[in-house]
């Protein structure tokens, strides 16, 4: 049974099949915390952890799926692009909104695991929790942090920015979809940015400018860590 | 435009990202390399929308799904969560709202002040410092 497991169309069937069960279930549901990514998040740890299946074997199959990552970060410069007429209007507010937006992510994350007495590569770990998976390893790594941790970490505040996107928005009546996909882009990086990119063209935008933003931000915040 | 040719194009752009990743001296991702080469490739209008849109919408509207095996990752380091799974749920979930309303309410309060600023301006009748 292992040789099927350890088959690349394991990992890539197992993905699929959970990604639309969760898309199923959102479109039934209409609820935001039935998000696509978060069901098959956890509907793939199930599968794995009842059938015994190792982690490795279902990575056969999924490092393929990661590898496109680095073109869907890319592609989000399309976005920008067709919304460059606004990046340009408005390009010190959303700077100022990222420079801000990160330095409240890192301190009160700091903060934060200091007030529950976390150790330094633990806490070192926390504080890329706001930027992009390929940022997240390389700051923590520099600043003494886990990596695998720090990824789970970006990994958490992306599907929470997902799911609570459209509640944020609400609970700080943001009224303008500029601040509301810089927010969504700063807070929770690229996964939030998938949602930014449902709730309209301008959000996800400015999603994915924040993204890049806010990464640069952080990079040069770490380098006095 | 080809799809062959949108893949092509695209992989290219992130084979040239990650090439400039590998040179520089501090450690910058190599996927937003990519995306600023892009964007730069469509701002001179070396590359065209028509070029990559196909592609780029397919990847876009199906960007959470790309992130399920990083999120599976969590499983990796599940010994070391788990033994503060509290506290770091709680950090996760307090600072991404500290940062959702800081990030809102700076870029709402900057856009506020600088409409302000241009609407003194014009009823002042001159432009000045």
């Amino acid at each position: 049974m292992s040789e099927v497991y350890a088959s690349p169309f394991f990992g890539i069937f197992l993905s699929i099949l959970t990604f639309e069960t969760g898309v199923w279930i959102n479109k039934k549901t209409k609820s935001a915390v039935a998000n696509p990514l978060l069901i098959a998040v956890i509907l793939c740890i199930l599968i794995l952890k009842i059938f015994r299946i190792p982690l490795e074997s279902y990575y056969v199959g999924g490092d393929l799926i990661s590898v496109f990552l680095g073109p869907a970060t890319a592609v989000l410069a399309l976005s920008v692009y067709s919304q460059f007429a606004l990046l340009k209007k408005y390009f010190l507010p959303i700077l100022l909104g990222t420079v801000v937006g990160s330095a409240v992510s890192m301190s009160s994350a700091y903060l934060l695991c200091k007030v529950f007495h976390l150790d330094a590569a633990l806490t070192a770990s926390m504080l890329t929790k706001s930027v992009t998976t390929p940022f997240a390893i390389a700051i923590s790594q520099n600043i003494g942090g886990v990596p695998s941790v720090a990824v789970a970490a970006v990994v958490m505040t992306g599907i929470l920015g997902a799911v609570f996107a459209p509640l944020l928005i609400r609970l700080f009546h943001v009224k303008n979809p500029i601040a509301a996909g810089v927010a969504i882009g700063t807070s929770s990086h690229a996964v939030g940015t998938s949602k930014a990119i449902e709730l309209g063209e301008t959000e996800g935008a400015m999603s994915g400018i924040a993204i890049g933003m806010a990464g640069i931000v952080t990079v040069i915040i770490s380098i006095f860590l | 435009m080809k799809m062959m040719f949108q893949i092509g194009l695209l992989f290219g752009v992130c084979l040239v990202g990650q090439a400039i990743s590998v040179f520089l001296p501090v450690s910058f991702p190599g996927s937003v390399l990519s995306m600023i080469i892009l964007f730069l490739l469509l701002f001179s209008g070396v590359v065209k929308v028509d070029h990559i849109k196909q592609k780029a919408d397919f990847l876009l509207k199906n960007m959470a799904f790309f992130f399920i095996p990083a999120g599976v990752g969590i499983l990796l380091s599940f010994d070391l969560i788990k033994n503060n799974i509290l506290p770091l749920l709680i950090i996760v979930v307090v600072t991404t709202i500290l940062t959702f309303g800081a990030t809102a309410l700076t870029v709402q309060g900057v856009i506020a002040l600088q409409d302000r600023l241009a609407r003194s301006k014009l009823k002042k009748g001159e432009p000045h410092e």
